[in-house]
């Protein structure tokens, strides 16, 4: 266990240091801090600056009732003449305290709930639960009332009523933490070693709840402060502590309205939103610091396009006659907000023609889904085409404004995403989703029988048997998520097709099986597709071009016997060798050393030369320039690599 | 294990398990709510007809008097004479004639007692006012859930713009409103702008038209509604926010971004019900909640619901109606809470029984 310890502090050198960097980054946390620092030290320190002492009406004489504000009484007098500034401060002690008391036994009890039903599991547990759901269920404030109307209203009273109906949310968070918690590794090592169910709670379990109670403890505060002042104010309060509920209480009952004395209606209100907002706000801080979430979806804008004349030029490769799809030097760069752009793909061409199927190879994080994202204007918010053209069917599809790009996409060109698990929504059928498209770009199509029996016709397609249209895909297996996924891509007759590494997930025989239906289908409805891979396997099979990526730029690009027999660059060739065999099966499988470089920190000369094995001194100071080679019949051979010139 | 039985039919079998699960699991907190609601005006010091009998202008005959009229002189229940101070007695009296049975028998009459301040049947005062709450709740509930929504939304597709920011502060704001504060500054408002102070009707109308009297109520209706509102909605709009927050960054918004379909349409059809999801949870937990906010509106108010009859009650130490409201409030929010958990399974398709 020392070993743990060890490891840990390893790991992160000061949590404390570190905690307060994440929470910094939350301005409302911040501004949440300050107000309870300061309402806290108004508490503390009512005694000293309170001008007037709250409990009597000393130095006020008669008809100094509702006086309004004044030098003398900053927030004028009460229903008694008592200065409402210094009942306010002496207010905030009374909010704070029966707050603080109370979530202490809120978050006691919650806890210890939580943590004892999640590490003990079976019977202790589904009675714990039980109990905590029918609690959760029971309105609090009306039992909370019913209670202290019926004993004494006392501070303690009612810190101890407030604190025992309050743990709900609790329990329930903390139970599922601990559940998490506990098969973690290191608890099931500790508990193989023999420790005790009490060591491993105190040293494994707690220090990992700690953050949630830590949450739940500042949430349940405000709440226990809003039930303190509710109570005050519908007349069941402590007499004898003045709480800004009990100011609101008097104000309103004692003709505060009335008399239009709108100061001691406000100043006591202010008081409980300064607390609660206070309260939240650090709530949302830590909840910063504890689910960093992203800050970016799919519907937020996309960057505009960067107009680049020089693109619209001739590409500096040789493009084939009359193509389906032609892409010219797109280069799309990542934004981030006080650094420099990292280059995630960088002048990237090739074309495409009708029937075409195009492998697009790389490793993971080569930029292949963004350049396929690109393609259609899909990419995340960050990310900017600075450069180059799509030119399809005449049209540059980096100039189209959003309704432009909208007809196009699924339309002429559909996408397969990687993973169809999350691809399709989750709460409407398949079938249905599949129509929605075709609704969508082909308004001429009747809504009637006819366009169930196409979405039949384009699940058959696929082979998903009819009665499955009407299924949620949740009822679907990974495999036929992905073939509803291909039906859907085919459902307004798309000309070209992108396939994300669409088998990524999939096991070997359901692979074998999409790739069939893929080239099937392309021979079938004459497809072009684009194929996204890291499978070299894959690309032999159905390709007929093939373009090698390697961070976010152009490897070798060719035909696929090229690429196969005549490869130039070592990152292909190295490719190749990871890859088996079947014709020299004793041939050894290698693999390459290291990663992709990231894209915030690429090398100054080639990519790849720091995994090369052949790079030499060139490689590490220049960026070698796309090369056309002329060595075999292939229409295009493309790569980039010093060695290609020195060979020359 | 037996034939697996056909998709069609596991998926209504398993809709049916899961709504009789819920059922069973509210009809097991309403017992135990109605057993809480016994014992809790017997053991604690504030004893409902004791607190009466302590009056020392009583005579003993008027003491033995109130006792039989509450029952007081029979068993708590078998075994246990009282339970404040607790004494034991006999087991062997018949169960009929203790006290917990004959508030039970009582109860599944919808007898609830005899308020001590207007001396008629509680469930009579409450029966009245029940609908009056319903009537604040439903409206309120509706426009703080619309409101909640569409601003939540607009918030979360504007993520990280002045729109969201303005959503955020504002929600947050929102909810840490003390409610009965707000009803208190809305009435300081609306009093001196022509809405009328309180209660539900203005005195004497009951001799006009119908329709006149429908608008007065609505007119009644507006602050108390507004308040709800404004406190609501907060709440909700902070959850719908970060609850579409989440599903805006999930892959099939990409389909459907790719699918071309619109702003408008991805977030109509493919992200609204998704994120509703959570809400609708969070609604169905928050109604205990709710009803402590329509206390505080009823009492600020004087709308005759049964917040404010439990508001007077506490005031005018009026026992029968304290317990009658909490255990009809209780009920009626178990009750909402079920029918939540079946609209819950109506929209998501996932659901399955734990």
């Amino acid at each position: 266990m020392s070993i743990q310890t060890v490891e840990v502090k390893a790991k992160v050198p000061s949590p404390s240091t570190n905690f307060w960097q994440t929470y910094r980054q939350s301005k409302l946390g911040i501004a949440g801090l300050v107000l309870l620092l300061v309402i806290t030290v108004i508490a503390i320190f009512a005694p000293v600056l309170s001008p007037y002492d709250p409990k009597s009406s000393a130095g006020v004489g008669a008809g100094q009732v509702y006086n309004p504000p004044s030098a003398a009484h900053w927030l004028g007098t009460d229903d008694a003449g008592r200065d409402v500034f210094s009942n306010f401060m002496y207010g905030a002690r009374v909010s704070l305290l029966v707050g603080f008391f109370a979530s202490f036994i809120s978050v006691g009890i919650g806890g210890t709930i939580g943590i004892v039903a999640g590490y003990y599991g079976g019977r202790v547990e589904n009675i714990l639960m039980r109990f905590t759901d029918t609690m959760l269920v029971i309105p609090d404030l009306p039992l909370i009332v019913v209670i202290v109307a019926l004993t004494k209203p006392s501070l303690l009273n009612i810190i101890f009523v407030i604190g025992i109906f309050g743990w709900t949310t609790t329990a329930r968070m903390v139970r599922s933490q601990t559940l998490a918690v506990k098969s973690r590794k290191f608890v099931l090592r500790a508990r193989a070693i023999g420790a005790g169910r009490r060591h491993i709670i105190r040293h494994h379990i707690l220090p990992l709840v700690m953050p949630i109670l830590v949450v739940q403890a500042v949430l349940v505060v405000s709440v226990a402060v809003l039930n303190e002042s509710t109570l005050s104010f519908l007349g069941l309060g402590d007499p004898t502590a003045l709480s800004w509920g009990q100011m609101l209480n008097y104000a309103f009952a004692r003709g505060a309205m009335s008399t239009g004395a709108w100061w001691a209606l406000v100043a006591p209100g202010i008081g409980i939103i300064w607390v609660v907002l206070g309260l939240t706000l650090v709530g949302q801080g830590l909840e910063h610091v504890l689910n960093p979430r992203l800050d970016t979806h799919h519907l937020m804008p996309g960057r505009p396009v960067v107009v680049n004349h020089e693109a619209s030029g001739e590409s500096e490769n040789p493009t084939e006659k009359n193509p389906l799809l032609e892409v010219r030097n797109l280069s799309i760069n990542y934004i981030n907000e006080g650094k420099p752009p990292a280059r995630a793909v960088e002048n990237i061409s090739f074309t495409l023609k009708e029937g075409e199927l195009i492998g697009l190879v790389g490793e993971s994080g080569c930029g292949k889904t963004t350049l396929m994202l690109a393609l259609l204007r899909l990419l995340p918010s960050a990310g900017q085409i600075v450069n180059g053209q799509v030119i399809f069917s005449g049209k540059d599809l980096t100039a189209l404004n959003e309704q432009e790009i909208n007809a196009v996409r699924w339309k002429d060109i559909s996408i397969v995403f990687q993973g169809a698990m999350n691809a399709l929504n989750p709460v409407r059928t398949v079938g249905d989703q599949i129509a929605e498209a075709i609704i969508k770009h082909m308004p001429g199509f009747p809504r009637d029988q006819r366009l169930q029996e196409r979405v039949i016709e384009l699940l058959d397609l696929v082979g998903i048997a009819a009665d499955h249209k009407e299924h949620y895909p949740h009822q679907y297996s990974g495999g036929m998520r992905q073939r509803a996924m291909i039906a859907m891509a085919l459902a307004c007759n798309p000309q070209i097709i992108i396939a994300d590494e669409p088998t990524t997930a999939l096991d070997v025989m359901i692979q074998a099986q999409i790739l069939e239906l893929l080239d099937s289908l392309r021979k079938k409805l004459g497809l072009a597709i684009i194929f996204v891979t890291h499978d070299l396997g894959v690309v032999a099979e159905i390709c007929d071009k093939v373009l090698v990526m390697y961070g976010g730029v152009t490897a070798e690009y060719a035909d696929v016997d090229i690429i196969y027999n005549e490869s130039r660059h070592p990152y292909t060739q190295e490719l190749l060798k990871a890859f088996p065999d079947l014709t020299k099966p004793k041939k050894k499988l290698s693999s390459i050393p290291g990663y992709p470089p990231r894209l915030d920190a690429l090398p100054i000369g080639c990519r790849f030369a720091p995994r090369c094995r052949l790079a030499f001194a060139r490689c590490h100071t220049e960026q070698p320039l796309l090369q056309k080679l002329n060595d075999s019949q292939s229409a295009v051979h493309i790569a980039s690599c010093h060695l290609l010139e020195v060979s020359k | 294990m037996g034939v697996r039985p056909p998709a069609q039919w596991s998926k209504s079998l398993n809709r049916w398990l899961y709504i009789r699960n819920k059922a069973g699991r509210s009809f097991f907190t309403i017992l135990f709510v109605v057993v809480l609601n016994f014992f809790l005006f017997r053991v604690l010091p504030g004893d409902p007809a004791r607190q009466g009998i302590r009056d020392p202008r009583l005579t003993q005959e008027a003491i033995e008097a109130i006792r039989v009229r509450f029952g007081l002189d029979k068993p708590v229940i078998n075994c246990i004479q009282t339970v404040n101070p607790l004494r034991f007695g006999s087991c062997e009296v018949n169960p009929l004639e203790t006290q917990f049975f004959i508030y039970v028998k009582n109860l599944t009459r919808g007898e609830l007692g005899i308020s001590f301040y207007y001396n008629r049947p509680v469930s009579d005062i409450l029966g009245e006012r029940l609908w009056n709450t319903v009537l604040l709740i439903g409206g309120g509930q509706i426009l703080s859930i619309i409101v909640g929504v569409v601003f939540g939304v607009m918030a979360a597709w504007k993520a990280r713009t002045s729109v969201d920011y303005g959503a955020l502060i504002t929600g947050l704001v929102a909810w840490s409103l003390p409610t009965f504060w707000l009803g208190i500054i809305l009435l300081f408002w609306g009093s001196s702008h022509g809405f009328p102070i309180g209660g539900k009707a203005t005195p004497g109308m009951s001799s006009y038209p119908f329709m006149t009297q429908f608008t007065d109520v609505l007119w009644h209706l507006v602050l108390p509604t507004l308040t709800y509102t404004i406190v609501f909605m907060g709440e909700y709009m902070l959850i719908m926010r970060s609850s579409l927050l989440d599903v805006l960054s999930e892959d099939y918004i990409l389909t459907a971004k790719a699918k071309g379909l619109s702003t408008f349409q991805i977030l109509k059809d493919h992200a609204l019900k998704n994120g509703m999801l959570p809400l609708v949870t969070i609604i169905a937990i928050n109604l205990g909640f709710t009803v402590g906010g329509v206390i505080q509106i009823e009492s600020v108010f004087s709308w005759p619901g049964l917040g404010g009859a439990l508001f007077e009650a506490v005031s005018r130490r009026d026992f029968p109606i304290l317990q009658g409201g909490f255990l009809l409030i209780a009920i009626s929010v178990i009750l909402a809470n079920f029918i939540a958990d079946l609209l819950y399974s109506y929209l998501d398709p996932r659901v399955q029984i734990e």
